[in-house]
């Protein structure tokens, strides 16, 4: 049973006279293990054996089943001997024996050198069905916001196709499909019935609609004047409609602008390709536009309110809340300075907003709203330093005297004048202004109060608008100073940290080299030691050797004498 | 070395199952309009009996069978799990005893037949790593292989059990008849039993003669698929 098998793996290293070694590599932690005997490791990990509980567990049978299943794994050590192989041959509990298997296997004992056990996960994912496809319950669908009629569900199987299906679920219209598409729901002119796409009038009494068309050719039946139509932009849609502006457009429109000022009807027919509404639009977004728009009319502002820096604020956030009732204008205005201011501020704004009487989705967020807010954001004095600021530079630009902005007394005679000697360019294009002249009167009613002040209100605008982002340039300064100063702290506490750990490292080293010295003299007193050492043994044994040397020739001489 | 006279005798213990984890095998095998619903699996009698409904619902919804077999199968379910909780109370003999277990085993297209021995003394003993190892050795790779083995070695294990709780009651009952019977018969209770003094006494070895190593290793069968239905229809016929 021990080592009967004898097969030499080494051809090379047999010398004849010696009897056939067996070579085989177990590891050096096994080192423990013999033949002929049963090592403590073997008693403490199978303690099952030694105990004496059973007939059946004896150290004898443990030997006899390690033997084997050693012996058997060496009949070809390459293959990897698994249990099932020993397990047919021996008698026995098989998870008694699969313990000894792994015991002798987890201390190399066997399957040392065999190749290792193939891995299982490769094998398992073959194994698993791979379906194309989204899974069962998911179907792909072309265009995810589609209200066609859905198709009945599922068709059961491996779904290859990505292909447009439709989801099993019948989903109800959503509401967010219908805020976004709601208001392209068509409107029909009451008159030609033709589509309103863009812009419409809406009759301010009864609920009638006229396309543009109409409109302008007074074709809106019975009873109905021009004055009591308004002119209504569908939403936002203005923005989709946006028309495309080569830039040859653009130099027209621009050239017109400067030309005719706020006339947007000779704008339009300059620019020919493009309607009144596109032309305002286009010169909005553009980011000089707005102040195209003002210069045209800012000119010849001589008389000057004050300027108080806490009506900037005011000012501007109930400007922006009036946008829509429009307003303003000309002529109504025998009202008080504030609805004339106000609807002056409205003028001067960008004209667009006059036109757009729907609601402050799009004016809301406007300029004035957000310089508001940024003024607030920050403390007065800053917002006075910058309004300040604001002022000196606009003056500059405006080429009018600072005084305008200081004077705190306003003349009520001279305010109202001044508001009239500003609208007297706008009479030019009242024609079109038709809804505000009806609302005028309405509106005037909702105003709420305002300040008086004479400085033309576009200077005024202008000179709010700076201040907030002065003051915002202002506070954003701030803070950037405060973020280099942590900066500069940060880097200072990382270049600190990094020559401490070069420090230490040092040190380290330091530490190590002390060590090696220490070893090498202790190597060398060993070297010194083991030197004397050898000497004492050759002195010793020359010593015998030479005495035995002499008993020899003695002997010899001896002999020598005697033979 | 002279094996001490009491090492064949144990005291009784209580029934359980002689494997590491005391699991309890359960075979369902129902039929509701037509529909045939046939497992086995191994279940923790230790688990609240809440679980069984909710296993049977699961069990119902993920195969797609009709709902009257919800009742049934937790039914079933627990029937088997009383038996079983029945026998535990009860003492079990298991001196030593070295059964032979047999597997002889369909499942989808693997055929295996085979045969080892099982301590029921150790209660360590695994069934689940045992054919974890056994599918491992013999490469296969269906994975519901190895769960079928361990479930068929445990409900052998299961048998005998049995058998040992009513043998030992048996013997209890002859015990008070005969008096100073010390040594049970090894022989007696299911009668599979080995015979330990024959085997593992000082003279013999314990390595099997080379004739009688094939009885004792697994022969695998992978079948066609013709094959599997082929059976199927054999094994419905004859089941009923």
């Amino acid at each position: 049973m021990d080592s009967s098998i004898r097969h030499d793996p080494n051809p090379e290293s047999v010398r004849p006279d010696e009897p056939e070694l067996d070579l085989y590599t177990i590891p050096s932690y096994s080192s423990w293990f013999a033949w002929n005997d049963i090592h403590e490791t073997e008693r403490q990990a199978l303690k099952e054996f030694f105990e004496g509980s059973s007939i059946s567990r004896t150290p004898k049978i443990y030997k006899e089943y390690r033997d084997f299943i050693i012996n058997k794994y060496r009949e070809d050590p390459t293959r990897r001997l698994t249990f099932t192989e020993i397990r047919k041959s021996l008698i026995g509990d098989v998870t008694l024996l699969h313990k000894v298997f792994l015991f002798l296997e987890t201390w190399g004992l066997i399957n040392f050198v065999a190749p290792p056990r193939p891995r299982e996960g490769p094998d398992n994912d073959d194994r698993v069905r791979v379906e194309y496809g989204a899974p069962n319950g998911v179907r792909v669908v072309a265009t995810p916001n589609s209200l066609r009629p859905l198709s009945a569900p599922v068709v059961k199987g491996k779904s290859g196709d990505n292909g447009v299906a439709e989801n099993g679920v019948k989903l109800p219209p959503l509401a967010s499909y219908s805020d976004v598409f709601g208001d392209l729901k068509r409107l029909r002119c009451g008159n030609c019935g033709d589509n309103c796409n863009s812009e419409y009038y809406e009759h301010s009494k009864d609920n009638f609609i006229v396309c543009v068309k109409c409109f302008k050719s007074r074709n809106f039946g019975e009873n109905k004047s021009v004055d009591d139509f308004k002119l209504k932009d569908c939403g936002g849609n203005s923005a989709i409609y946006g028309a495309v502006w080569t830039e040859e457009e653009t130099l027209l429109l621009l050239d017109s602008v400067l030309k005719h000022g706020d006339d947007w009807d000779l704008v339009a027919q300059n620019v020919k390709t493009k309607s009144k509404l596109d032309c305002i639009t286009k010169l909005i977004e553009l980011p000089f536009g707005e102040s195209l728009i003002d210069s045209a009319k800012g000119r010849g502002n001589s008389s000057g309110p004050s300027m108080n820096i806490n009506s900037a604020k005011p000012v501007l956030v109930p400007s922006s809340e009036h946008r829509e009732n429009i307003i303003n204008e000309d002529q109504g205005y025998d009202g008080t300075n504030e609805n004339e201011q106000n609807g002056d501020s409205e003028n001067q704004e960008p004209p667009l907003k006059k036109k757009c009487t729907t609601s402050t989705s799009d004016a809301d967020s406007s300029l004035m709203k957000q310089v508001a807010l940024i003024s607030t954001m920050v403390g007065p004095q800053i917002t006075a330093a910058a309004a300040e600021a604001a002022v000196a530079v606009l003056s500059d630009e405006m080429s009018c005297p600072r005084e305008i902005f200081d004077g705190d007394q306003i003349d009520v005679t001279n305010g109202l004048l001044s508001p009239t000697l500003i609208y007297q360019p706008e009479r030019a294009h009242n024609d079109e202004e038709l809804e505000m002249k009806a609302r005028s009167s309405p509106s005037e009613s909702q105003e709420t109060s305002q300040k008086k002040n004479d400085v033309p209100l576009p200077l005024r605008i202008r000179a709010a608008v700076a201040t907030g982002l002065g003051a915002a340039a202002a506070h954003a300064k701030l803070l950037a100073e405060q973020e280099e100063r942590e900066i500069e702290h940060l880097v200072a506490t990382i270049i600190e940290t990094q020559l401490k750990k070069l420090q230490s490292k040092i040190k380290h080293c330091e530490d190590a080299e002390l060590l090696m010295e220490k070893e090498y003299a202790a190597i060398e007193e060993l070297k010194e030691y083991i030197l004397g050492e050898r000497i004492n043994i050759l002195q010793r044994t020359f010593s015998v050797g030479i005495s035995k040397l002499r008993e020899l020739s003695s002997v010899q001489s001896k002999t020598g004498n005697l033979s | 070395m002279k094996p001490p006279a009491s090492a064949s005798w144990k005291a009784p213990l209580k029934f359980r199952m002689p494997t590491a984890e005391n699991l309890v095998p359960i075979r369902l095998d129902i039929e509701v309009d037509g529909q045939r619903y046939k497992d086995s699996f191994t279940w923790n009698p230790y688990d609240p009996d809440s679980e069984v409904v909710m296993f049977a619902k699961r069990t119902v919804k993920d195969l797609k069978l009709a709902p009257g077999f919800i009742p049934q199968i937790v039914q079933s379910i627990q029937s088997q799990l009383a038996d079983f909780r029945s026998y535990e109370g009860q003492d079990m003999y298991a001196g030593d005893k070295i059964v032979p277990i047999k597997l002889d085993l369909r499942v989808n297209h693997t055929v295996i037949r085979d045969q080892f021995l099982w301590d029921l003394n150790n209660f360590e003993s695994d069934p689940e790593e045992f054919s974890r190892t056994l599918c491992k050795d013999l490469g296969i790779e269906d994975p519901e292989v190895g769960p079928a083995i361990a479930f068929a070695i445990r409900e052998q294990l299961y048998e005998i059990a049995i058998q040992n709780v009513t043998s030992a009651r048996e013997n209890r009952i002859n015990k008070k008849g005969r008096r100073g019977a010390e040594h049970f018969p090894l022989s007696k209770a299911g009668g599979a039993a080995l015979d330990l003094m024959k085997l593992f006494n000082f003279r013999s070895s314990v390595v099997r003669k080379r004739k009688e190593w094939d009885y004792y290793k697994p022969i695998l069968d992978l079948l066609s698929n013709e094959d599997v239905d082929a059976l199927e229809a054999k094994e419905e016929r004859s089941g009923r």
